[in-house]
């Protein structure tokens, strides 16, 4: 089975004075593969170039050094083909704009259309299906601005499946999200991947998002730390992509580290203490 | 009633039905435009290409595009011929591009970008204007001049109405997708800056046209405030549409026949009905909500 993406040692720069003046890189010597039919989180810090990879794998960006390839194509090829599909963080969409989910399912689905086109009965078709799979039926009829921030990622989630993707490409999708609409998130995405076999990337600075839907971790801070099952995130392998934001962060993660990692070595900890409030660890 | 005696009388009626006409032609573009101009937050770049507009008014003449006042009053309107319309549009489309490409780089400069272009033009154009001694009156640009369109401005309303019109159909869904989820648009293929610069350059032209009704200062009022009314009324896409283009008709006409009753400048008159809607509209809204808590909705 050929492989989902494969990133080859892809190096990223913004051409911004900073990186002129001799600052890191966005993205440094990055090479990962993600298997076809496999759910990949990949885990960093804000400003960890998780962004910047995305729009690489999307083709948005050029590829500086290093080569990406999306099911043995340049990335901006396989998404003119309607390859890849993409679920952005919720927050971003004007909710004041008078549409309805399934109206937005719809556009995900005819963007491409010509103007005299209308939508063919396959894609009806596909924009029902892809509603069904992200059980956003029920809400589907109505305004994306009365809709729970759970029922408008569905609809967001349909509207990326409403092409018929191979790889569904996931931006934070649990900023804004209550615990239990986490935890249903999580189901939701084993849904996805059992019902149309697809390969799913999941990008988030939240361990449980990731944690509860992922076969497979990777962990982005400019370059790539380690990739290993949920399991493998122990304190020691957070705090070294964490860094400073270490502190930060694990006031609401440490729960989590404790389940996730039966197997912590006190030695590993980088000056802090999961069982005690943060702060000041920097 | 003035209206029915001044659209009827056969001397008289030449000098108004052009206006009318033009009037109805706008309508149809508000219609269309606005309710993007209001979700994409673009009613201050709008306000900014208007006021470049009075910079382009005062290129035209100094150009020696614009017609001159002469003993006979409809010779001097000032609004007519194709090359002071290209004059106008082209100077409000570059402004209109100006704050479009540095708010672009920086989001940030984007207010005070618009701010500084909005009085810059205002000053070239009143510095052109009054050297360029066309006897123009300042009013007639800054409020609107409906009693003095020329059936071929009319027509050339009529003409941009069609055009606006088609290039919002032909975008409809990527214009759209844009107006909804800018963030998520380039990853399905339609590119933000490709969707902005169209609908700024919609915005212009239509802003010129406005211009002939309204004024400098009153024809963003036409492209923002049918959609702002018509999404506080409905959150269905079709019904925005047919609301915002109820108000725009509605608007503009119930300001015309109010210009001719009261004698107000037609553009003010069509402004103070456009806002009377939109507080009507919020009203109904707010009555609507307060249902919906205590009713059974």
């Amino acid at each position: 089975m050929p492989d989902a993406i494969s990133y080859d040692n892809v190096s990223f720069a913004y051409a911004t004075r900073a990186t002129r003046a001799g600052a890191p890189k966005a993205l440094e010597r990055v090479s990962l593969t993600v298997r076809e039919g496999e759910r990949l989180g990949i885990l960093g810090p804000n400003g960890g170039g998780k962004s910047t990879l995305l729009k690489l794998t999307l083709g948005l960006l050029p590829e500086q050094t290093g080569s990406i390839q999306v099911f043995g194509m340049s990335p901006a090829t396989a998404r003119a083909k309607r390859l890849i599909g993409y679920v952005p963080q919720r927050v971003d969409a004007e909710l004041s704009f008078p549409l309805s989910g399934r109206q937005v399912v719809q556009l995900g689905a005819g963007v491409a259309n010509k103007p005299w086109q209308r939508l063919s009965l396959e894609q009806r078709e596909d924009v029902h299906q892809a509603l069904v799979t992200a059980g956003a039926q029920s809400f589907a009829e109505r305004h994306v601005g009365a809709m729970s921030g759970g029922q408008l990622q569905r609809i967001l989630i349909a509207r990326a499946l409403a092409c018929r993707p191979k790889l569904l490409l996931l931006d934070e999708p649990t900023v804004g999200i209550d615990p239990a609409g986490q935890q249903q998130f999580a189901e939701l995405l084993r849904t996805i991947v059992q019902e149309r076999s697809l390969t799913v990337v999941v990008v988030s600075h939240d361990l449980r998002a990731i944690a509860a839907g992922c076969d497979r971790v990777a962990c982005l801070s400019r370059t790539l730390h380690a990739h290993t099952a949920p399991e493998g995130l122990t304190p020691a392998v957070l705090a070294e992509v964490f860094k400073h934001d270490v502190a930060a962060i694990f006031g609401e993660l440490h729960v989590d580290a404790h389940k996730a990692s039966s197997c912590e070595d006190p030695s590993h900890h980088h000056g802090h203490h999961p069982g005690k409030p943060t702060g000041g660890a920097t | 009633m003035k209206s029915i005696e001044y659209l009827s009388d056969p001397l008289l009626s030449p000098l108004f039905w052009p206006g009318v006409l033009a009037g109805l032609a706008m309508a149809l573009i508000a219609a269309g435009l606005s309710v993007f101009v209001v979700v994409k937050r673009l009613s201050f770049i709008g306000q900014g290409i208007s006021h470049a507009a009075f910079g382009g008014v005062g290129l035209a003449a100094i150009l020696g595009v614009t017609a001159r006042v002469t003993q006979a009053g409809l010779e001097a309107a000032p609004f007519h011929g194709i090359p002071q319309f290209l004059v106008i549009a082209g100077f409000c489309l570059a402004a209109g591009l100006l704050v479009g490409l540095i708010a672009d780089k920086d989001a940030t400069r984007e207010d005070a970008a618009i701010g500084i272009i909005l009085v810059a033009s205002m000053a070239v154009g009143g510095i052109l204007l009054r050297k360029a001694k066309t006897g123009l009156e300042w009013e007639s640009f800054l409020f609107g001049t409906l009693y003095q369109v020329p059936p071929a401005d009319a027509v050339m309303t009529w003409v941009l109405a069609g055009a606006v019109l088609l290039v919002l159909w032909a975008t409809r869904r990527s214009m759209t997708f844009w107006a909804f989820d800018e963030t998520a648009s380039p990853a399905f293929g339609v590119s933000p800056r490709a969707m902005k610069l169209i609908l700024l350059t919609l915005l212009s032209i239509s802003t010129v046209a406005a211009m002939k009704l309204a004024g400098v200062v009153l024809a963003t009022a036409i492209l923002v405030l049918p959609g702002a009314i018509a999404l506080q009324l409905s959150t269905r896409l079709y019904a925005v549409f047919a609301l915002s283009f109820a108000s725009a008709l509605l608007g503009v006409l119930v300001g015309i026949v109010l210009s001719f009753e009261l004698d107000w400048s037609p553009g003010p008159a069509i402004v103070v009905v456009l806002t009377s809607l939109f507080v009507m509209a919020k009203v109904v809204r707010a009555v609507r909500g307060r249902q919906g808590t205590h009713g059974t909705a």
